[in-house]
């Protein structure tokens, strides 16, 4: 679903508000918002496969339900509408880390993860779209997607073109998981690309051509091609998603996943594995990630996030010998609309040789957005 | 891949995770790989080193295949001629690394956290790596961010090994980017002769935008130079950054005075490569 824009619907979006709240008793974000509401991508954000801008919906959404508590603001409510064409959004997520690793001195900072400002310029309203996504903190700016996009009457399919993050698996928020790494599409390797989705009631397909080389020098030797297909539920949903490099003159690198979520109550679960097929590097190699999470809605405005992770960075050796685990616990607080805080830990655990596989991360962080 | 390895993978992590269990490091050295298969040892200013020690074991977690973040992959094949002599993609007025001037090294920023980088510190989400660590890699760039002796000896048996020909160049055959443009880089798979390097054996010119791809006026007045430390690429700087139009580099690889490696071993055919180039909106 696109943005709608708002102009003098302030008081339909005051009735939606309040529809929400009486249609939800409970919400969440990201990923697992989505399991925990049998949602969509589409359903909150303008990216049909997630992450970044928050359509109408999102923004009602996260106003009214995100949060513990509600602050009212009758019927002004915010939805990044500048104008009939014209939307903005943001993100910006502040850290005070410590840091313990093996035989380290342990190291603790307060530092900007992360910045970002979105615009959509919608010049043909729900149908023709510029998006884009720019990242202005920490450091310089860089532009993380910019691209147009072109959606069909009955927004059944559509098509972008230009600077975007390639579909596979969970756009987790964490582009640290092993399975952010391990397939090596994430938020921090957008691409150019053209990209084809078809959505049709529970069903999600997209396919995608890309330069295959995350915004590094572009070499004529090949391209990288992605598909992914997603089943979504109410109550569960599952997909799978396969993306082939052949850009470099190395070799190719192929990436396989399956991914699948499924609502228990309050608790959302989600469930990645990534395998890849590299040889872009002598002899080949095969690495594989997976992930195991849950995320608990103890009452609004509160959900307790639980993850287990393993990593295989080379299959050739055993799991047993060479893998290594990540567990979080991350209690994420929304108080209000638009704030969140979010407190954790993260503990890495590897081989007993190799010290920077021993870690304990401790954070807290604000988030805001809008 | 064959489908049952695959799906043998595949269950073989899907109970790992279960298990939730890290690896016991049997067997293994520092890098999860079998003792004696290489690597390992203290960190020193070698850059074998700080491939074993730094760059696969904590870098290549990202860094590594194809659509690797800008394009840097850091794993032993690939890091060194990514990194000497390499202008870095978000901020292509400095060099990933520059030999002798870690200050201006754009890798060395990056580790640091220095004011003035794009995007975040490396490695990205930390452990950022220790004041000593980066303290050796600095004294790696100081002293010169030379190959190591043993990643020579196996560079010049793969350049034995493999044919003298153009791997890569930026901006890529056909494809179009917005200007203007103030380098091009041609990587070659070995080291080049440098003496050969001059305007009669790399030629930019301005051409039309049609099949026939005439050219449009005399060769474009360029800079050419080896890539400082990486002398297998070398960087076109034209004199005036080029603007919107259709451009060729033509590599001449034969007759006399043909571009050839260091072993005299010659292109033996032409190269060139058409990109285009659009004025920035």
């Amino acid at each position: 679903m696109m943005r709608s824009r708002v102009g003098s619907r302030a008081p339909l979006l005051a009735v939606l508000a309040v529809g929400l709240l009486g249609a939800f008793s409970r919400a969440q974000a990201e990923p697992y918002i989505a399991v925990q509401q049998g949602f969509k991508c589409s359903q909150c954000h303008v990216n049909p496969t997630g992450g970044g801008l928050r359509n109408t919906y999102g923004d009602v959404f996260a106003q009214t339900l995100l949060a513990a508590k509600h602050i009212d603001t009758g019927s002004n409510v915010w939805t990044g509408a500048i104008n009939s064409f014209l939307s903005i959004g943001g993100d910006l997520r502040y850290d005070y880390t410590l840091d313990k690793v093996r035989n380290q001195p342990s190291t603790n900072e307060l530092a900007m993860q992360q910045a970002r400002v979105y615009l959509d310029a919608s010049v043909i309203p729900d149908r023709l779209l510029v998006y884009v996504d720019e990242q202005v903190a920490p450091g310089g700016a860089i532009n993380r997607e910019a691209y147009g996009m072109y959606w069909s009457a009955a927004h059944d399919w559509y098509v972008k073109a230009g600077q975007m993050y390639l579909p596979f698996g969970f756009r987790l928020q964490d582009q640290t998981a092993f399975v952010q790494e391990v397939s090596g599409i994430n938020m921090t390797t957008p691409d150019d690309a053209v990209e084809f989705g078809y959505l049709r009631g529970s069903w999600d397909l997209q396919f995608d051509a890309s330069n295959g080389t995350a915004g590094g020098p572009v070499v004529s030797n090949g391209k990288q091609y992605g598909t992914q297909l997603q089943f979504v539920h109410p109550g569960w949903r599952a997909g799978l998603a396969l993306d082939l490099n052949d850009s470099a003159t190395s070799g190719r690198r192929a990436a396989y996943g399956l991914f699948g979520g499924l609502k228990t109550g309050p608790v959302a679960w989600l469930a990645e594995v990534d395998l890849v097929v590299d040889h872009t590097v002598p002899n080949g190699l095969r690495t594989a990630g997976g992930l195991l999470e849950a995320d608990w809605l103890i009452a609004r405005g509160h959900n307790l996030k639980i993850t287990a992770e393993q990593l295989a960075p080379d299959l050739s050796i055993s799991v047993h010998r060479n893998g290594q685990t990540r567990w979080s616990l991350v209690y994420e607080f929304t108080p209000i609309q638009f704030v969140q805080l979010r407190a954790g830990v993260r503990y890495l655990d590897g081989i007993p040789q190799a010290d920077t596989q021993h870690e304990q991360l401790y954070f807290v962080e604000l988030h805001g957005y809008f | 891949m064959r489908l049952a390895g695959a799906t043998r993978s595949i269950l073989w992590m899907a109970a790992a995770l279960a298990a939730g269990c890290a690896g016991n490091g049997e067997g293994l050295d520092q890098n999860g790989q079998p003792i004696g298969s290489g690597g390992g040892g203290p960190l020193t200013p070698d850059f074998a080193s700080i491939q074993d020690n730094v760059f696969t074991p904590i870098c290549t977690r990202c860094h590594s295949g194809p659509s690797a973040p800008e394009g840097l992959q850091l794993d032993a094949a690939h890091s060194y001629q990514l990194l000497v002599g390499v202008p870095s993609t978000e901020q292509p007025t400095l060099l990933r690394v520059k030999p002798g001037d870690p200050d201006h090294s754009y890798m060395v920023l990056k580790i640091q956290g220095s004011a003035g980088i794009q995007g975040g510190r490396m490695p990205l989400g930390g452990p950022y790596l220790p004041q000593s660590t980066i303290d050796t890699i600095r004294q790696w760039i100081t002293d010169g961010a030379s190959m190591s002796q043993s990643m020579a000896m196996q560079a010049e048996v793969r350049a034995q090994r493999d044919a003298f020909e153009v791997v890569a160049t930026s901006p890529a055959d056909a494809t179009t980017l917005t200007g203007p443009v103030d380098h091009i880089i041609v990587a070659f798979s070995h080291e080049l002769d440098a003496s050969l390097v001059n305007a009669t054996t790399i030629v930019l010119e301005r051409v039309q935008g049609n099949e026939l791809l005439s050219a449009i006026g005399p060769p474009l007045a360029a800079t050419l130079t080896l890539a400082s430390g990486n002398p297998a690429d070398v960087i076109i700087r034209p004199a005036t950054p080029l603007g919107a139009g259709v451009y060729r580099v033509t590599l001449r690889g034969t007759g006399g005075g043909a571009l050839a490696d260091v072993s005299a071993a010659s292109l033996g055919t032409d190269y060139d490569f058409v990109f285009t180039v659009e004025a920035a909106r």
